[in-house]
């Protein structure tokens, strides 16, 4: 029962992090119509951006979080108005600005193996190892604060989402663009700011991800992967139903460890990405609209 | 009776395979470069594998980012059948391939409804899972330490001439695949898939007949790197790397042309060797930045920069661009 209880809470923990991950993509996905294939580099720069800050300067990765985010932000406009905006979008650019993506991840994979070599690093903290007890139930210090802030992130957006003019802007290109247009929403600014805020929430996830594990240049894939499963399960956009799919997941990989050997639980995730995309073709991603 | 060839077979272009092929083959008589033979045999496994992945992710536009794995297989199955069963090695490649053909079968036929970017991160999905699965199935792969096969006296040497034959093959499949009635149904189903079922085209069948084609291939591949390195491991065989090399291959050199991958594939096959000693990683971050380029600038690759140049030289040439051969 113990145990049940210990791999609940460790589940519940990881999804924080999951929907955090899976919702830039879902963002940018639910905005631009464009599968981001370099949400995983994002993932691994932010990852490496607050290894450095951490062991070169000293300062904590919860605080280094909104600079690394803000760099996200930047490191992403700069992508999309260097080359994504060049391609067409929808239907039309998919499997070019998924290729594109994919080029811009492999040149930003060399700059890591050039810069940090291909070893794996971790970040050390002081609170690194320590851990909680609750009635027997050992919770460790660290993946709560990733949980708390994955949640404050989750709560942002939310707001920014729904109760700002750029969230309902944003909201409303998901929707329609060609009307956006004839009411004065700036569509192509709105797509830049997107691809900004979708770019910074990757790599705000990958510098909480590098708080919990050990990371490399190849960092990234599989966070991926897990992001799209919880795109495609939790349908488009909205906080809640991410929320829910990144539990799904996360529970569904912790669990796994009691039926299947160990060294299979990384495939778990695989298979299901797969199995979603296949049993719930055409509308993959929901037609919710973000908010 | 006179020996009558499908219409859609250009003389010219089948002579002209020929005449490459043979030329290649008496290649060794001149010279007794080692180095450049085996590299050469290298180059015409990975011209048969570009052309392999360019018959789904070109023709059909499925790009594929997970053939690894059905590389893996073929070439695990091949070793296997080679050591236990002791079967010869030509049979065993293609055992290896008919087994590559159907696992990707498998996962394909209900994968290959997906369209364009979908189809593409559910096949990296794939490949990482085949990858997992078999590093730990140590009777089929034996596990992280691998599978040496029997060692034969000068395989290697020879084998550049079974590579010319696979590489040979594997032009020989694109021409058929893209001028053949078939390819044009192949074309219609990548244009618009409800639109080629309207007018009769049967895109469930004639997909799953080109993923088998185009696993099948690889898996042959596989089978035939398996006897050139004598040793196989499945973190390298079915590692995401490989998978990638294709897209990079068969995207810079020409996406849905004829012989682009095969450009590709020289191209990068030599910069992988110039600069795998030195910076083991730097060639993906060139190829990627190369893939960038050829995205914004050039969506033929290689190939179409070379229709470029053509049709500069000779603007009488009507040049269509989507075929790409010649």
């Amino acid at each position: 029962m113990e145990r049940f209880v210990e791999l609940l809470i460790a589940a519940i923990l990881l999804a924080g992090l999951y929907a955090t991950m899976a919702y830039g993509l879902g963002l940018i996905y639910g905005v631009l119509r464009i599968v981001n294939l370099n949400h995983g580099g994002i993932i691994m720069a932010g990852a490496y951006a607050g290894w450095w800050m951490h062991s070169q300067l000293g300062i904590d990765p919860y605080l280094s979080l909104v600079p690394v985010a803000a760099a996200g932000f930047v490191l992403g406009m700069v992508i999309y108005l260097l080359l994504v905006k060049r391609l067409p979008r929808g239907a039309a650019g998919g499997v070019q600005s998924l290729l594109l993506l994919f080029g811009v991840w492999l040149v930003l994979r060399n700059v890591a193996y050039l810069m940090f070599s291909g070893n794996d690093q971790t970040l050390r903290t002081s609170y690194a190892t320590r851990a909680l007890d609750v009635h027997g139930v050992l919770i460790s210090v660290n993946r709560l604060a990733v949980f708390g802030v994955a949640l404050l992130i989750l709560a942002f957006l939310h707001l920014l989402l729904t109760r700002t003019y750029l969230g309902k802007a944003i909201r409303a290109v998901a929707q329609n663009p060609d009307s956006c247009t004839l009411v004065g929403i700036p569509v192509e600014r709105i797509y830049a700011l997107t691809f900004g805020l979708g770019t910074a929430l990757a790599a705000a996830a990958g510098l909480l991800g590098a708080a919990l594990v050990p990371f490399s240049p190849s960092f990234g894939a599989s966070e991926l992967l897990k992001s799209f499963v919880v795109v495609v399960l939790g349908g488009l956009g909205s906080v809640a139903g991410t929320a829910l799919a990144a539990l799904i997941l996360a529970l569904v990989e912790v669990f796994a460890i009691l039926v299947l050997p160990a060294y299979l639980t990384a495939a778990v995730g695989f298979v299901l990405l797969v199995l979603v995309l296949v049993l719930r073709p055409g509308g993959l991603f929901g037609q919710r609209v973000l908010g | 009776m006179k020996l009558r060839w499908p219409t859609w077979v250009r003389p010219r272009a089948a002579i002209g395979l020929l005449v490459v092929c043979a030329a290649l083959a008496m290649g060794p008589l001149l010279h007794d470069n080692i180095y450049w033979h085996n590299q050469l045999t290298l180059t015409f496994l990975g011209i048969a594998a570009a052309l392999a992945w360019n018959w789904l992710g070109g023709y059909l536009g499925q790009v594929s980012f997970g053939h690894a794995a059905m590389f893996g297989v073929g070439g695990f199955a091949a070793a296997q059948a080679q050591i236990h069963l002791h079967v010869p090695m030509v049979p065993a490649w293609i055992a290896g391939g008919v087994l590559a053909g159907l696992f990707a079968l498998i996962w394909g036929h209900p994968t290959l409804r997906l369209r364009g970017p979908y189809f593409s991160i559910a096949t990296i999905g794939v490949g990482e899972a085949t990858r997992l699965v078999c590093t730990y199935w140590d009777a089929f792969t034996g596990g992280s330490s691998g599978l040496s096969l029997p060692m034969q006296q000068n395989l290697k040497h020879q084998l550049y001439w079974y590579g010319i034959a696979l590489a040979a093959v594997a032009l020989a499949g694109s021409y058929a695949l893209r001028r053949s009635p078939l390819g044009l149904s192949l074309l219609a189903i990548k244009s618009d898939v409800d639109a080629a079922g309207d007018v009769g085209v049967s895109s469930t069948r004639l997909q799953d007949l080109v993923l088998f084609l185009s696993g099948g291939m690889i898996g042959i591949c596989g089978g035939f790197y398996a006897s050139y390195f004598s040793y196989i491991e499945p973190g390298n065989m079915f590692g995401f790397d490989r998978s990638i090399s294709w897209v990079l291959t068969g995207v810079i050199g020409g996406i849905g042309t004829i012989a682009g991958p095969a450009f590709g594939a020289v191209v990068f096959v030599l910069l992988q060797q110039s600069l795998i000693a030195s910076y083991p990683q730097l060639y993906l971050g060139l190829y990627g930045m190369l893939l960038v380029l050829v995205i914004l600038f050039e969506p033929l690759g290689l190939t179409g920069l070379a229709l470029r140049v053509l049709h500069r030289a000779r603007p009488d040439l009507s040049v269509t661009g989507v075929a790409g051969e010649d």
